[in-house]
């Protein structure tokens, strides 16, 4: 029978060239879709690694110029004094501008035996940063007094990134390097933290290495990260404000809280998503009718054909069987034909997500497609079953 | 061979009834040839359909091979069908995008058999009615005369005990008419096939065992 | 013969209800998105509130510095020095509007906080762009050079700090710690508009960065005023030139790239281009692939139904054809109805796009956005349509020109 059905596609290629070019197209589109949900979802699935819940983030503008490195360290150490003194503050720590949840990032290389690893996002954080977020430590420890001594700069790195270069083994004591080869000068690797998806829920984080904050930092600091207790509300963010504006009388500063730049994060990372997927989904509608149509009419068109096939011995199952069986045939052609396509990004490695996505939203595409056409041919399938051949087979 | 009794058959419309067969009783022995004449419109071929198990009288009951038919659901209907009968048709119904050699064999797709079985049994088919070098065309590459001979091979492939001819003439000119009507009386003759032919053609229904004239959906002869 | 083969056109389209719906609701659909990204086009391209001088602006935004040999790229917003001492020493222009961008500052009224985005402008800025003013006016040089500490504020922010109160102009409006006279209140700019968004504008002498710093990069950008739309290309050759000259003032850093584009070409350079490259070869190839992707399943899905539709009334065109008519003429009247079935489509897609529109309008999806549609749109619209009735018309046309007349009529 399969063999059967496979003639009568074969011998109407031409009529059903443009069908089977409509379910291929279909098939790219839902792949290109499902690999985004995939991906998506794969990144919402792993734990976003630190706790954002009250913890405020100070933007400074504008910060004061200082010729010394000491004296704007002691600015600093001022306002960190005057800070820790209000009761409702737990924590806080000066960091580079790519704090969680902003669109900045900084990256750079890093050299392990002479292999570069690259692009790594590269943060500046101080010792109550660890605490402040409540990262998840995996191994060694976070940065603490014991790194004012060190004679090697010591840093911490991310689970990816220690996947990277080390895969199961132990990161903590490792020496690394930096981008430029000719540079010797090493860094010690004290920890490991399990990976903060710091362009929220839906971005993965990539590899990641932080750098204990030195004097130097000071000449220019734009961001403190300040965790406060839950009782902590709006009147205690007005005075927090007032207190530091001012003490920098000279920069503008603003308080936003993480949790809502979480929130703007992901709804900006979702809005070109749910765009994308409203537009997917008209064009499926679209394609489905059309499908539906077109074999709603052969239907039609192959009275004849169905009415001595139940004259000879099909019944009406076995018709509707066949009609449908011809459509899961022809998705199954372009189907092929669209698998080859698609598996070239996992082979190709194109936009550099990972193979198990592809492969994912390709299993997800396929069986998509089948659906549609089966629902789309199953009311035709069960016209076909209805035809009363004593009737079909004197139209003509 | 197939019995009829008090067969009636009614077509309603909203508005309108028409009876199309009135209490019609016919007695069909094994290996009779039987011709059904009549104007356009009398009934035959409803008549032909019921027989064939197509469709369903009103009234009345039929008697295929010793089997009651009226309880049969549509898949014994469509096994009976498959088994039993063979049917040919005024306007051929061959598959325009299927070989002649596929089109003879479908009847065999629906029912238990191998490729190789399929295969030998149309190719006995078409060498019976002298196409066997036709195998590969396709439908529109033959002749009227050519497409019928098909539609019989097709018909007889199963090896059926009857089969059922509606106007296998009708489309033809009267050389091929006789070559058409030569295949079916030989089919009768030799293997002992029952056929029943509907016809317009007082010559062909002459050469046949018995004829049944219809008129109004009443036998009158 | 036109009114025949549009009324044969209305009478098949009745006759195949479901095939009509399909189509309609394909064409409907694919033009309303098509008309919507015009519409938003549109409002990047075409003079929008307060930018009404858009088509004889230019806008100097970023200076980008570049170590030609190692990649090193170093991009950032000019300085007030830069803006003043370089595109300020062209002849032509005859204003130039000078800003910040708005940087968020904080301002707290009965432990309620309110953001407040502060652009910090010259006098001039209020005489490129067309504020309509709801209270008070603008401030003038004189105040700006004294260093005023007055204040323009937006109707949003207005509202959030002062409440209902009707006059504001006089009153005190605090943000940063630092107190500012109110002297107008401004219908608010939408936040497409780059230049022009702000909740509040002030002297830029107030700013805390330092605008008298001498180096390339800070915090500003400006909007160059030509005399006519036949001096922009002239200012633009001008500031060329004079970009040519400047030194990159570092000796890591040996080219430097700031341009004067218009409003569209800015935008188009902030996505797609890079250095020298403007980028809008980029964008035309990126943004006609994308069209073309995204009409390509539409219009694969129109040409099967319509071919579905000339097969089912191939005895029609048999019987044409056996009295006489040429393939030539079918292939005309099936083409012809196909384009009275998309101009129907197009119709409901322009009721749609409207719909469309007033949904994204009202939603506040982005700061003051307002999309409307205008005849140009419309035309484009239009334009879609036909091409879109032509192509997917096309291939069945000829389909059915093919039609054997014998087996055509032999098919019913």
């Amino acid at each position: 029978m399969f063999k059967h059905l496979f003639k009568l596609i074969w011998n109407k290629k031409k009529q059903n060239a443009l069908l089977i070019t409509e379910m291929l197209v279909s098939f790219l589109v839902m792949f290109a879709v499902f690999s985004m949900i995939v991906n998506f979802y794969h990144n919402y699935r792993t734990p976003l690694g630190f706790e954002y819940k009250n913890v405020w983030l100070i933007n400074i503008d504008n910060p004061p110029h200082f010729n010394k490195g000491d004296s704007a360290a002691m600015y600093y150490q001022n306002i960190r004094n005057v800070l820790t003194n209000m009761p409702e503050v737990k924590e806080i720590s000066y960091s580079s501008g790519n704090t969680p949840f902003t669109s900045s990032t900084m990256t750079t290389g890093y050299r392990h035996k002479s292999k570069l690893y690259s692009p790594v996002n590269f943060f500046r954080a101080e010792d109550p940063y660890d605490n402040a977020f409540d990262l998840n430590l995996l191994e060694g420890r976070w940065f603490d007094k014991r790194d004012n001594a060190a004679t090697v700069e010591p840093v911490v790195i991310n689970q990816s990134f220690k996947e990277q270069m080390f895969g199961k083994g132990k990161a903590t004591g490792q020496l690394i390097g930096g981008y430029d080869e000719k540079d010797t000068k090493k860094m010690r690797i004290v920890g490991v933290i399990a990976d903060m998806k710091d362009k929220g829920d839906f971005r993965p984080a990539g590899m990641s290495l932080y750098t204990r904050i030195d004097t130097g930092f000071f000449h220019h600091v734009g961001r403190i990260v300040v965790k406060v207790t839950p009782a902590a509300g709006a009147a205690f963010e007005g005075r927090l404000y007032k207190t530091v504006a001012n003490i920098m009388k000279e920069s503008t500063i603003g308080i936003e809280r993480f949790s809502q730049k979480r929130d703007k994060m992901n709804k900006e990372t979702l809005m070109p998503v749910v765009i994308l997927l409203i537009l997917a989904g008209f064009l499926i509608i679209n394609v489905a009718l059309g499908l539906f149509g077109v074999l709603w009419y052969n239907i039609n068109k192959r009275r004849g054909e169905i009415g001595l096939r139940r004259a000879i011995g099909a019944t009406g199952n076995s018709v509707s069987a066949q009609i449908v069986g011809e459509s899961m045939l022809l998705a199954t052609l372009s189907l092929i034909v669209g698998s080859f396509f698609a598996v070239q990004f996992p082979l190709l490695n194109v936009f550099d997500l990972p193979a198990g996505v592809y492969i994912t939203a390709m299993f997800l595409a396929i069986l998509f497609i089948y659906v549609l056409v089966l629902v789309c041919s199953l009311y035709p399938g069960r016209q076909a079953a209805a035809v009363y051949p004593a009737v079909a087979l004197h139209e003509e | 061979m197939i019995q009829l009794k008090n067969i009636e058959k009614v077509y309603r419309t909203s508005t309108v009834e028409t009876l199309a067969l009135n209490s019609i009783s016919l007695d069909i022995a094994k290996g009779e040839f039987l011709s059904i004449m009549g104007p356009s419109g009398c009934g035959k071929s409803t008549l032909l359909n019921i027989m064939g198990l197509l469709d369903t009288p009103s009234k009345g009951s039929i008697t295929i091979d010793n089997q009651g038919t009226e309880h049969m659901k549509d898949k014994a209907l469509a096994g009976f069908r498959n088994k039993k009968l063979g049917f040919i048709f005024q306007s051929y119904h061959l598959i325009n995008d299927l070989s002649v050699l596929d089109n003879v064999e479908l009847p065999l797709l629906y029912r238990d058999s191998t490729a190789k079985e399929r295969r030998q049994l149309a190719t006995e088919a078409l060498e019976k009615v002298g196409l066997a070098n036709r195998m590969k065309h396709f439908p529109n590459q033959l002749s009227g005369g050519q497409k019928q001979r098909v539609a019989i091979a097709r018909a007889i492939v199963g090896r059926p005990e009857i089969i059922l001819a509606d106007e296998p003439t009708g489309n033809l000119d009267s050389a091929m008419g006789n070559e058409i009507m030569d295949i079916l009386m030989q089919l009768n003759e030799k293997d002992g096939t029952t056929i029943v032919m509907v016809t317009h053609d007082e010559n062909m229904a002459h050469k046949t065992h018995r004829l049944v004239r219809l008129f109004d959906g009443s036998q009158v002869q | 013969m036109l009114k025949n083969y549009f009324k044969i056109a209305i009478a098949v389209l009745r006759r195949r209800k479901f095939f009509t719906f399909i189509s309609l609701f394909g064409i409907s659909f694919t033009l309303t998105i098509l008309m919507v990204l015009t519409a938003f086009m549109d409002n990047i391209i075409n003079p929008t509130y307060p930018d009404m001088k858009r088509d004889r602006s230019l806008y100097i935004g970023r200076v980008e510095l570049r170590n030609t040999k190692e990649g090193w790229i170093n991009s950032s917003s000019s300085s007030f020095y830069f803006l003043t001492h370089y595109a300020g020493s062209m002849k032509r222009p005859v204003k130039m509007a000078i800003s910040s961008g708005s940087s968020s500052s904080n301002a707290y009224v009965n432990n309620k906080k309110i953001v407040v985005g502060i652009k910090y402008t010259n006098a001039d800025f209020w005489e490129v762009a067309d504020f309509d003013f709801l209270e008070g006016k603008p401030y003038t040089k004189p105040q700006v050079d004294q260093g005023q500490r007055v204040a323009v504020i937006c109707q949003s922010t207005k509202r959030d700090y002062f409440g209902d109160e009707y006059d504001v102009v006089g009153q005190y409006i605090e943000v940063d710690n630092i107190k500012y006279r109110v002297i107008g209140v401004v219908k608010d700019a939408p936040l497409s508009s780059e230049s022009y968004h702000a909740n509040m504008y002030v002297p830029y002498t107030l700013s805390k960065s330092d605008y008298k710093s001498t180096g390339h990069q800070g915090d500003f950008g400006a909007v160059v005023l030509a005399k006519s739309t036949d001096d922009i290309e002239k200012i633009q050759k001008d500031y060329d030139q004079i970009v040519n000259r400047i030194p990159t003032n570092s000796k890591e850093m040996d080219k430097l790239y700031s341009n004067a584009d218009t409003h569209f070409r800015t935008i188009v350079r902030n996505v797609f281009g890079s250095g020298p490259e403007s980028g809008f070869t980029r964008f035309l190839l990126f943004i006609s692939g994308a069209i073309f992707l995204f009409m390509l399943l539409p219009t694969i899905n129109l040409v099967n139904i319509n071919i579905t539709r000339i097969m089912e009334r191939s005895s029609e065109i048999g019987v044409r054809k056996a009295f006489g008519a040429s393939s030539k003429t079918l292939i005309y009247q099936f083409i012809v109805e196909n384009i009275i079935l998309t101009v129907i489509g197009g119709v409901f897609g322009v009721i749609f796009s409207v719909i469309t529109l007033q949904l994204i309008n009202e939603s506040g999806l982005i700061d003051g956005l307002h999309l409307t549609l205008n005849f140009t749109i419309l035309f484009y619209g239009f334009l879609t349509c036909l091409l879109f009735g032509l192509i997917s018309g096309v291939y069945p046309a000829w389909r059915m020109s093919k039609l054997n007349v014998v087996r055509a009529l032999k098919a019913q």
